[in-house]
């Protein structure tokens, strides 16, 4: 008998491994069936709204719409039909499947997304750009909801692809979400490097002088926006007057070691010398991380890259992102979120957002520093233009196509607890209209505030 | 079960009624042109539940368990295949399902005799060598079929019921050891590697890489139940290092694989749902647009895919039926192989013979199952009894036969004389 339990023992074994796999089975095809389904052609998809109820997206096809109302947020929310990969609802289709693997697909299901964005606050800052073109995001540094997140040109998902040939180039991205060349925005990163690397007092102790043209230890030419020079300047003044030569020298500088530069650019996320990119992910939503060239300090390439030409990139979420470490005065980022929460097709809420912080990008100490510098900026330079709100700001203007175009940037954040907007403005070719980033901020914080 | 007529009266009408909900299922969510389409299939079924019921009881076997759940498998599997796409009569499957009956009966009067088939071990080593010879010289890696017009055979699925014989042993043949180089070997466990080899070269060179890990999985069954008899001398040391050797083996083989084969371990079905990944893809499409429940027999998509009727049959069930019905199905097979656990064995023969049986229906039907859910890679294997394919079903049924066998076994006089007066049947000892 022992000698036939042995037989036995043995297909017992080969029955329970077989029940184990069908167990692992049954489990991946009830929790991969959403997927499934969005693999066919079969789908019975919900809304996505903002966050007071207006509908960004129309899954159903049932609703009727006045003439581009997706328009301004056409290349960020997308849609189903494939053409663009890298929006909310092509990143997070399972989610507004109205199906499930007991009651299958029910067209009438309550499966959404609730999103943050604003969707009022979002058009009426598209609208403002007219013809000219670029891209504005502002989110709220104390929760991470993104309020505002608009890239021009755009296109309205319910007119289809027809014109796709014609549409301009762009159109299908969110440019928030790729890089884009800094300008002197960049100059924020140099300062915290500079602040982390030698402390504020040795920093403010430092001075060069401009005299609109620096050549460097390798012989090439820094040149100023200034050709007349801005004098012997400090750090706070330099900032301000947004000075290359300034800051090429702080790069050549022997307390600012190149491999220390390095290490803190890489801190804060900077993809260095051609490494592989890397991404932030917002939602299922990837945004590029910056990247710049760091190789030898007295080189040109990486002065300029310090000083945010060249090939430098930051996408205009991460220069925001960058924003909420400075006005949390902690040096962690608050990650944004686009996602509020989502419900089920029986109206279930799920996935309910929190609110998250990156690594320690920097200190405190630092965070405070940079702050009132950037507040400083502020309070002497945009006073007047972007009158109501204690702001921190830096501007930037960005060589683009081999120097023939300038963009314009701004980023910045408001500091009041009430209001805690961060904020990048983004305007293309600059001089091709008379719109510039202090107006868009304006009409962006009053838009914002009003609805707060 | 024989001496008891109200068991074996309710265990047929427990299979009719499971066969009658069926039809009842298809009559209410059912896709067909008329009432009489359900009428036909449902005649068919019921017809050939009541001739079988009637047929076995000639066979005086001391369980019908095996017939009954065999039955009830085989008639599930004509409903299924008669409604893919729409209720229908599958008049083929119908008359391979009583071929594979008749396989089954075959079997069990072959293998019931365990000294008689014994003895008949170099006829099975014969036969197996001839079936090799007809796979290399017939077929090819394109076409694995013999072609007689009206009906296809595969040669190499006969190989299995075979190999199942050659694997089973007896203790007092284990026993039989010689000296070769300060080694004691049995000769018979030499002679089994080589066809196992011989075997497994030929599904290599027919690009069979399905059914290779079915003749392993009843190699090692077999090979461990040699090794590991009680009267054995193997310490367990020596086991895991034969266990550890094959371990090493399978990932040489892995990774020294065709170039095919090396792409289909790795192909993500999602990046190339119209190429490699296509029957997995529309396959788990299925399973989820089925869901627990169903979209109803005849209303699937899937049987407009290649092999719907079985590579992907699983997920073909389980869209027009559901879930749980295409579990049941699984339930149903996997009880074939539970039941000698319930109903032990009466010789080691016997027992390895099981053993190795229920080896190669469990990974055949693993294979086939997670293979087309994309659970393990797609290896293109038959579900045991659902599946359409004359050769896998006649095969299937045969091996069935010889579980029965196990169960209902005859022993030679003197067996009988001595299981007569040391005791029950299931104390007999070789």
């Amino acid at each position: 008998m022992k000698s036939i339990k042995r037989t036995q023992h043995i297909i017992a074994v080969i029955i329970l491994l077989f029940i184990a796999g069908m167990g692992i089975l049954i489990f991946k095809l009830v929790h991969g069936s959403s997927f499934y389904m969005m693999n066919s052609d079969r789908h019975e998809l919900g809304l996505v709204y903002d966050r007071k109820g207006d509908v960004l997206f129309d899954g159903s096809g049932r609703g009727s719409y006045p003439e581009n109302y997706f328009l301004d947020v056409g290349n960020l929310i997308g849609d189903d039909k494939g053409q663009m990969d890298n929006t909310l609802v092509a990143r997070n289709i399972e989610k507004l499947n109205n199906y499930s693997f007991t009651e299958g697909l029910n067209a009438n299901g309550k499966a959404a997304i609730y999103t943050t964005l604003d969707h009022a606050a979002n058009r009426t800052v598209f609208d403002t750009y007219g013809y000219m073109e670029g891209c504005v995001s502002a989110y709220n540094y104390k929760t991470g909801e993104i309020l505002v997140c608009a890239s021009l040109p755009s296109l309205d998902v319910t007119n289809g692809y027809d014109a796709l040939p014609y549409f301009k180039s762009g159109t299908l991205i969110s440019k928030n979400m790729y890089g884009t060349v800094p300008g002197s925005t960049q100059k924020v990163s140099t300062v915290i490097t500079a602040l982390e690397i030698m402390g504020s007092n040795k920093l403010y102790s430092k001075s060069f002088r401009c005299t609109g043209k620096y050549t460097n230890k390798t012989g090439n030419d820094i040149d100023c926006h200034n050709i007349y020079g801005h004098g012997t300047q400090n750090i706070q003044e330099a900032f301000e007057n947004s000075c290359n030569p300034f800051f090429a020298q702080l790069i050549e500088d022997n307390d600012m070691p190149l491999d220390k530069v390095k290490k803190q650019y890489e801190k804060m996320g900077y993809v260095l010398n051609g490494a592989d990119p890397a991404y932030i992910d917002i939602n299922g939503i990837r945004c590029e991380t910056a990247s710049t060239t760091l190789e030898d300090p007295y080189e040109f390439r990486t002065q300029w890259g310090c000083i945010g030409q060249g090939d430098t990139l930051v996408s205009p979420v991460q220069l925001m992102m960058w924003q909420s470490a400075i006005a949390n005065g902690t040096g962690k980022m608050t990650m944004p979120y686009l996602i509020d929460h989502v419900t089920d097709m029986h109206g279930t809420v799920h996935e309910k957002a929190r609110t998250k912080f990156s690594d320690q990008l920097f200190t405190q100490t630092t965070a405070s520093a940079i702050k009132q510098i950037m507040l400083t900026n502020g309070a002497d330079r945009y006073t007047y233009l972007i009158p109501g709100y204690k702001i921190g700001v830096k501007s930037g203007t960005a060589q683009v196509d081999e120097g023939l175009k300038e963009n314009s940037l701004l980023v910045g954040f408001v500091d009041d607890p009430s209001f805690p907007i961060a904020f990048c403005i983004l305007i293309e070719d600059k001089n091709s209209g008379y719109i510039t980033t202090e107006q868009i901020a304006k009409l962006l914080l009053d838009n914002l505030k009003n609805n707060f | 079960m024989y001496g008891n007529p109200v068991a074996y009266f309710f265990s047929c009408i427990f299979v009719m009624i499971a066969h009658i909900s069926m039809l009842v299922n298809i009559y209410y969510n059912g896709n067909y042109d008329s009432f009489r389409s359900i009428a036909v299939l449902g005649a068919a079924v019921l017809i050939l539940d009541i001739s079988y019921f009637i047929i076995i009881l000639a066979f005086k076997q001391r369980s019908y368990v095996l017939d009954f759940l065999l039955i009830l498998i085989l008639n599930m599997s004509v409903i299924f295949q008669s409604c893919f796409g729409k209720v229908g009569f599958d008049t083929k499957h119908y008359i391979t399902c009583i071929f594979c009956l008749a396989a089954c009966k075959c079997g069990y009067l072959l293998c019931r005799d365990h000294k008689w088939i014994c003895d008949k071990k170099k006829y099975i080593y014969g036969a197996v060598a001839v079936l090799i010879l007809i796979t290399l010289i017939f077929t090819s890696a394109e076409n694995m079929w013999l072609d007689f017009k009206k009906f296809t055979i595969q040669p190499s699925e006969f190989i299995k019921p075979l190999f199942v014989l050659a694997c089973s042993t007896s203790i007092s043949e284990q026993q039989k050891k010689h000296k070769v180089l300060f080694v004691n070997v049995v000769y018979e466990n030499i002679a089994l590697f080589i066809l196992t080899a011989a075997i497994c070269l030929v599904q290599v060179h027919s690009h069979d890489y399905g059914s290779l890990p079915t003749f392993l999985s009843i190699f090692a069954v077999g090979f461990l139940l040699r090794i590991c008899y009680p009267k054995a001398k193997f310490s367990k040391k020596k086991l895991f290092a034969v266990i550890a050797c094959v371990l090493i083996l399978l990932l040489i083989g892995l990774k020294y694989a065709p170039e095919y084969v090396q792409h289909r371990l790795h192909v993500d079905i999602w990046s190339d749902t119209s190429g490699d990944g296509y029957q997995q893809s529309k396959a788990l499409i299925a399973i989820a647009c089925g869901g627990w429940f169903g979209v109803g027999p005849g209303k699937g998509f899937l049987v407009n895919v290649f092999a719907f009727d079985n590579d992907i049959v699983f997920a073909t069930v389980s869209e027009e039926w559901g879930l749980i019905y295409a579990l049941m199905m699984v339930m149903v097979i996997l009880v074939i192989t539970v039941i000698p656990l319930v109903n032990p064995a009466r010789s080691y023969f016997h027992g390895t013979m099981s053993a190795c049986i229920s080896a190669a229906l469990i990974v055949q039907m693993a294979l086939n199952i997670f293979g087309s859910c994309n659970l393990i890679p797609f290896t293109g294997v038959t579900i045991p009894f659902i599946s359409t394919g004359g050769s896998s079903l006649m095969v299937c049924g045969f091996m069935v036969g010889m579980l029965i066998a196990c169960q209902s076994p005859v022993f030679s006089k003197n067996a009988v004389k001595q299981e007569e007066t040391s005791g029950p049947a299931w104390r007999w000892k070789e």
